[in-house]
């Protein structure tokens, strides 16, 4: 008798498929590279506006109501929100603190989600003002995380590109509003934003003492 | 042939015993301080955005307004890392680089067309502000006009590089189809800006 025909012992095995899901449950993210100096800084800066959920939609409806309100709101929109966002981001780093912030940023999204569902078209002047008076919050809230970063200059590189690339994004998928059809998925889209704002400004109203 | 071959057989063994290393790298030959400099202000982000701040306006401001900055940078640059040596590299506080920052930016975003003079005159009061702050990169043991020659160099690249790409990028003032790149070009400015005034607030605070 050979050993291959001998009988063989039996182990209780685990299925692999049930080791297998083992792992995956345990598993823990994997910090490879410490998030320091101008890497650390670029990366934090630049995840920042995109891992918030109110901060990115409420951006992208920005470029959205940009692109719905054509020129010349759709030019000067890139060019001056970054600026008067800076001014909240000056605040938010001197440490000047603003009433409700989180709660305001969440009303941004429902009121700038609301104008694109709705394709309101206020005077220039006047989505300015609206807009304007959204971004000093908005760049507020990054301002404050940008003494706690790695390296402050990338941070402010970071997050400044991050969000003018979210408008760039909102304002290429406003250009779909020129067909009926695609004006209406934006208006959609405007719909969606607005009822997630409505979710965090509830959510931020309730968790206030 | 055969004697071809003998020639080769006594060839090859004297090379072999003749050969040496291979300074691939001529870091060990000491031009290593020549790339040390023109490496330098690429790894300061501070140069790097003020840098493209500078060829960016140049470029939006048109071939005859910018070209003389392909001289002034590298000149200027020389200048301040000589001042920098002599009296040091940290009297230039944080909040000059973000006020130079904001100032380029928005004369981007506002696209003011100011003359080659006044460009001229901020390039080299830039120029000057980071050979200053670059002369901080220099050891003990670094050889200086290596290192100079290497920063200057490196200006030179940087500037020419970036004032050719915005003058492409931006196109004819009678196209236009391309306005939109114009205003790509002010948008950037507008983020440089923005950049400045939070850096600036943020040297205020500290």
């Amino acid at each position: 008798m050979t050993a291959r025909n001998a009988p063989a012992t039996r182990h209780p095995r685990l299925p692999r498929s049930t080791v297998l899901l083992a792992f995956l449950a345990i598993a823990e993210t994997a910090f490879a590279h410490e998030q320091q100096g101008v890497p650390g800084g670029l990366a934090s800066g630049f995840l920042h506006p995109l891992t918030g959920l109110d901060h990115l939609a409420a951006m992208v409806a920005v470029g959205l109501w940009g692109a719905q309100l054509g020129a010349p709101a759709i030019w000067i929109l890139p060019i001056t929100f970054p600026l008067v966002m800076a001014v909240g981001g000056v605040l938010g780093v001197l440490g000047i603190p603003l009433p409700i912030p989180e709660a305001v940023i969440a009303l941004s999204a429902l009121v700038l989600g609301g104008a694109v569902a709705a394709r309101l078209r206020l005077p220039f002047a006047a989505a300015a003002a609206v807009v304007g008076v959204f971004a000093i919050f908005h760049g507020h809230a990054h301002g404050a995380e940008l003494p706690k970063s790695a390296n402050p200059l990338a941070y402010g590189v970071g997050f400044v590109v991050a969000t003018g690339l979210l408008h760039l994004c909102g304002i290429s998928i406003g250009t779909l509003s020129r067909s009926p059809a695609g004006g209406r998925l934006i208006q959609g889209l405007g719909a969606s934003i607005a009822v997630l704002g409505c979710y965090f400004l509830v959510r931020n109203l309730a968790a206030l003492p | 042939m055969r004697r071809r071959l003998n020639r080769g057989a006594f060839a090859a063994p004297l090379l072999l015993v003749a050969a040496q290393s291979a300074d691939a790298h001529i870091v060990a030959s000491r031009l290593g301080d020549f790339y040390a400099g023109a490496l330098h202000p690429l790894t300061d982000l501070q140069d790097i955005v003020l840098w493209t701040a500078l060829g960016l306006l140049a470029g939006s401001l048109g071939a005859a307004r910018g070209r003389g900055l392909v001289l002034v940078l590298p000149l200027g640059l020389l200048l301040g890392f000589n001042v920098g040596l002599s009296f040091g590299s940290t009297w230039i506080a944080p909040l000059t680089n973000a006020g130079m920052m904001v100032l380029l930016g928005v004369l981007l975003a506002a696209g003011l067309r100011i003359n080659a003079a006044a460009l001229l005159a901020i390039g080299l009061v830039l120029a000057l502000m980071r050979g200053v702050v670059n002369a901080g990169g220099v050891g003990t043991a670094t050889d200086r006009v290596l290192f100079g020659a290497g920063l200057a160099l490196s200006g030179y690249a940087f500037i020419t590089l970036i004032t050719a790409l915005a003058l492409t990028f931006r196109g004819s003032d009678t196209a236009p189809s391309r306005a939109w790149r114009r205003i790509a070009i002010r948008a950037c400015g507008s983020w440089i800006a923005a950049i400045g005034l939070m850096v600036g607030g943020f040297a205020l605070a500290s």
